[in-house]
């Protein structure tokens, strides 16, 4: 029995070493063989060259929370700038704060891009950000988005809307209360706050401006059906399909790009104001390349950048540059929110919201 | 009045126990501890009292009882659905259609959470069901409901207890049956007095995974009963680990919870198997009788097996399918909507997606083979579980599998991420295929244990009797007689990992993505198509590649049983 032991233990080391080695061949022959007239011409070097190749600029790591388009446009053109690699990992807000948490003791990330204010407010408060108060453009940024010692800046936003499928819905409603009425009964999602940093953005937002009462209309929403369902795109996917007709507090970016892509969308602002929902992006201070952090924030708020966050159906995070595709933050009636109050009361309020939607 | 070579074996076998109990402690006992160290110690003092205190408050109790319930009912359906299919696959001519054992598998196979995406698109209002029948609205109501959750959990685990049931009655062979109807017994008779005593130890082992399974799931919980209501424990842990504001303490006290509960059913699971646990492969050889189906009844398992087919594979494929060839999503079903634009796309050279599959196949390969070897020696040193320390061997080779892969993989960045250690395999290839072996090694350990614990010991006697050294025995006795628990173990591995998500999404290096993530961050950015069209692309090759090695494997003898 031992020596079969030790001779499995030896075996299996040597298994997996050979198995590491031969599998990058064999996965790509696989799959060539997988898929019928594919021709493996030049590409068979392009999997292992992004490993390989060191370049001058050394490297980044940037943990952000999607759009991915807009994410790996932002990276290419970064890389293609300064020679700098970008290694990415994309995940909603929350994931990536959990990948953070357990990292805590060996931090890998430079910098970060999240989906919702509070979020980053908290990291700095954790004094876990470095402040880079000498970022190129900080000053065009939107002063209250961002923080005033460079701690994060606030690159792109969305605003919170009510979407809609234009085939099931000939009259959108035109206010927040309108959604409780008779007529939207059962047909309404609202993504869950606890999993999309922008509808909490949303929820404390209005709760900001409304105090208390504001939970009347939350209460009436549940009352007339209103179903919580995910992160944004589960609760948009189903209004698209025509399972529901709209989606309450849903970010706009994603009806503008798939009402350009041709589906049945449509978006619109109620009169009372909503919401806007930055997209905060910090370096981190246990970042091992701060040089290159830097220079990514520099290109983040460059022209270039916010061009591409404005093709993106992102509102730009800068003032002084206007989307032509969208609406921009002029024509967008707004609520005057409490940014303050909102990350004091983000996590009861969240609690409280999933418990009353459950 | 022993001879020495006995003696020997014992000795091998304790320091085979004790290898396996490092290895076991190394990859799973320390970084479950660390996790629990983390929810008593939080903020570098000790607070013994959060766990209760988190399981006590929050209406968390109605919670544990949604996860048991729902356990309990998979467990009931899965059995329904397994039972026949495996008598029908083993003891009649249906068995040697293998290509259904791979159709079959297709379902465990699919990431649960597009399986039920699946569904959802099927079944939901203007759904692809009411596109086609309009009048089927009502239907719909039926089924976002509790009972419709169960059904989908259970057609996506029940192939797993039909493998280990059918493998097991193969075992059982004629020879008893016979006997039985020799002395006189009816039908019915044999099959409660012979057949069912002989497969409660495999069945316990079946059903106490599926449950297992069922309470750990996520997928599921989080795409269908998000939409009806029922929440259960790992959807709040979950919530706990990956929403604002992350609260590790939390989830691990409640992941302790699962983890009780699951303890409970294993010791209830191995009390049974060591009560029903008999020598079944002996030296004689095995005659099975295969009952060739005339008429009525063949019409029925013909059925019956069509029935489950559509079930658990034609109705979730054809949302899936479907969803990736649609032009737009709000178009609905039509002739004009159809492109292959999403597969041209995902399947275009060098692309992210085509390295995700990449990555996929490569990692699962790499873990599953490891699985297996470490799988197979810890099985043999767990053995018939006679002694303490292999049952505490058992419990922790089971562990991964009561702990929901999210919490073992977060004890798995602790430990290997932590400052102490001299190296960090962290955010490296091998860490991903560490936490694979550990997330799956229980199913290997399964197999190989139940078709090892039938064997019986006579045959190895025999072989010392005459003269055979113990690698020789290992060579001509042992390996045959176990390699088919070991294949499927391999198999359900591999199949496993080509899929694992929740594990994947917290490990994988930066700018590294396996199939199962490229699906998910598709779905999160609104490409449901994208996503599904690599589903579909995934879990074709998975089975391409399984019914290659059915064909290799129906060439070697020792299938004929």
């Amino acid at each position: 029995m031992l020596g079969m032991k030790t001779r499995k233990r030896s075996a299996m080391l040597l298994l997996s070493a050979v198995m590491s080695i031969s599998l990058f061949g064999c996965s790509t022959g696989n799959s060539t063989t997988g898929n019928a007239g594919q021709a493996a011409g030049e590409g068979s070097t392009a999997t292992a060259s992004a490993e390989t190749t060191k370049p001058a600029g050394g490297k980044l790591v940037l943990y952000s929370a999607g759009p991915q388009k807009l994410a790996d446009n932002i990276i290419s053109g970064f890389t293609a700038k300064t020679g700098i690699e970008v290694e990415m990992f994309q995940g909603t807000t929350g994931k990536i704060l959990a990948r953070m948490e357990a990292e805590k003791s060996n931090p890998v990330a430079d910098v970060v891009i999240l989906a919702s204010l509070p979020s980053a407010q908290a990291l700095k408060a954790d004094g876990l950000t470095l402040p880079y108060p000498d970022a190129e453009n900080a000053d065009k940024l939107n002063k209250d988005w961002s923080d005033a010692d460079g701690n994060y800046f606030s690159s792109s936003a969305s605003a919170l809307g009510i979407v809609y499928n234009t085939k099931l819905v000939s009259t959108p409603p035109t206010s927040w209360a309108e959604l409780a009425t008779p007529a939207w009964k059962d047909v309404v999602n609202i993504p869950d706050p606890t999993l999309s940093g922008s509808a909490l953005d949303f929820i404390t937002g209005y709760l900001s401006v409304n105090g208390d009462k504001g939970w009347d209309l939350l209460d009436s929403y549940k009352a007339n059906g209103v179903a919580m369902a995910g992160a944004n795109q589960e609760a948009l996917d189903p209004v698209i399909t025509g399972a529901k007709s709209i989606v309450a507090a849903g970010v706009d970016y994603m009806a503008y790009s798939s009402k350009a892509k041709g589906e049945p969308l449509d978006i619109v602002y109620p009169e009372e104001g909503t919401v806007i929902s930055p997209r905060p992006a910090a370096i981190l201070k246990s970042s091992q390349n701060v040089e290159n952090a830097k220079a990514f924030i520099d290109y983040l708020l460059s022209d270039e950048a916010q061009k591409l966050v404005a093709d993106a159906y992102l509102i730009p995070g800068r003032e002084d540059i206007e989307a032509t595709n969208r609406a921009n933050l002029k024509d967008i009636p707004q609520l005057k929110v409490d940014w303050n109050w909102m990350s004091e009361h983000g996590d009861e309020t969240a609690a409280r919201f999933s418990e009353t939607f459950k | 009045m022993k001879p020495v070579v006995v003696d020997n074996n014992r000795i091998f076998r304790r320091v085979g126990v004790i290898l396996a109990l490092f290895l076991l402690t190394i990859s799973i006992g320390v970084p479950l501890l660390l996790i629990f160290w983390q929810s008593v110690y939080p903020d570098g003092q000790w607070d013994w009292m959060a766990p209760i205190r988190t399981i006590t408050g929050q209406h968390l109790s109605g919670v544990l009882l949604n996860s048991v319930w729902l356990g309990i009912c998979v467990v009931a359906v899965t059995t329904l659905l397994a039972l026949p299919l495996a008598w029908m696959m083993a003891k009649t001519r249906m068995g040697q259609h293998r290509w259904v054992d791979v159709i079959l598998m297709i379902p465990f196979m699919t990431p649960p959470y597009i399986g039920s995406m699946g569904w959802i698109l099927f079944m939901q209002k203007g759904g692809y069901l009411q596109q086609w029948v309009p009048s089927a609205a009502s239907w719909s109501e039926l089924f976002f409901s509790f009972w419709g959750m169960v059904l989908i959990m259970s057609l996506h685990l029940f192939p797993f207890l039909y493998l280990l049931l059918r493998d097991a009655i193969i075992r059982i062979g004629g020879n008893l049956e016979e006997a039985g109807a020799v002395h006189g017994g009816r039908a019915g008779y044999r099959f409660r007095r012979i057949i069912l005593p002989l497969l409660l130890s495999s069945y316990g082992m079946g059903i106490m995974l599926v449950f297992v399974k069922t309470i750990a799931e996520f997928g599921t919980p989080a795409t269908f009963g998000r939409r009806i209501g029922y929440y259960v424990m790992t959807s709040e842990i979950h919530k706990y680990i990956s929403s604002w504001p992350i609260d590790f303490g939390k989830a691990t006290s409640l992941a302790s919870v699962l983890l009780s509960v699951c303890l409970v059913m294993w010791y209830m699971q191995s009390a049974m198997s060591r009560k029903f646990t008999y020598r079944l492969v002996g030296g004689k050889g095995q005659r099975s009788k295969r009952y060739s189906l005339r008429g009525g009844a063949g019409w029925l398992c013909g059925l019956y097996l069509a029935l489950l087919l559509i079930l658990s594979v034609g109705i979730p494929y054809f949302s899936i399918i479907a969803a990736s060839t649609m032009k737009l999503r709000g178009a609905g079903l039509s002739f004009d909507n159809l492109t292959l634009d999403h597969y041209r796309e995902l399947l275009s050279w060098g692309s992210v997606s085509m390295k995700a599959i990449g990555n996929s196949l490569g990692l699962s390969l790499a873990a599953s083979t490891v699985a297996v070897i470490i799988g197979t020696g810890l099985a043999l040193a767990i053995g018939k579980s006679s002694s303490f320390m292999q049952r505490v061997i058992d419990l922790f080779s089971l562990l991964p599998n009561t702990v929901p892969g999210i919490v073992m993989v977060v004890g798995l960045i602790l430990f290997w991420n932590s400052p102490w250690m001299p190296f960090t395999l962290y955010n490296s290839y091998g860490m991903v295929v560490l936490t694979y072996v550990v997330l799956f090694l229980p199913y290997t350990v399964q197999y190989v244990k139940s078709s090892f614990t039938q064997i019986d010991g006579t045959l190895f006697q025999a072989g010392q009797v005459f003269g055979g050294r113990p690698l020789y025995i290992l060579r001509r006795i042992l390996l045959p007689l176990i390699i088919p628990g070991m294949l499927a173990g391999w198999m359900m591995t591999f199949t496993i990992a080509t899929r694992e998500l929740v594990g994947s999404l917290l490990i994988l290096p930066p700018s590294m993505q396996t199939s199962a993530t490229y699906i998910f961050a598709q779905f999160e950015q609104g490409q449901v198509s994208l996503g599904m069209a690599m589903a579909v692309v995934t879990v074709g090759m998975t089975v391409l590649m399984l019914l290659g090695i059915e064909v290799l494997n129906s060439k070697r003898k020792w299938n004929a049983s």
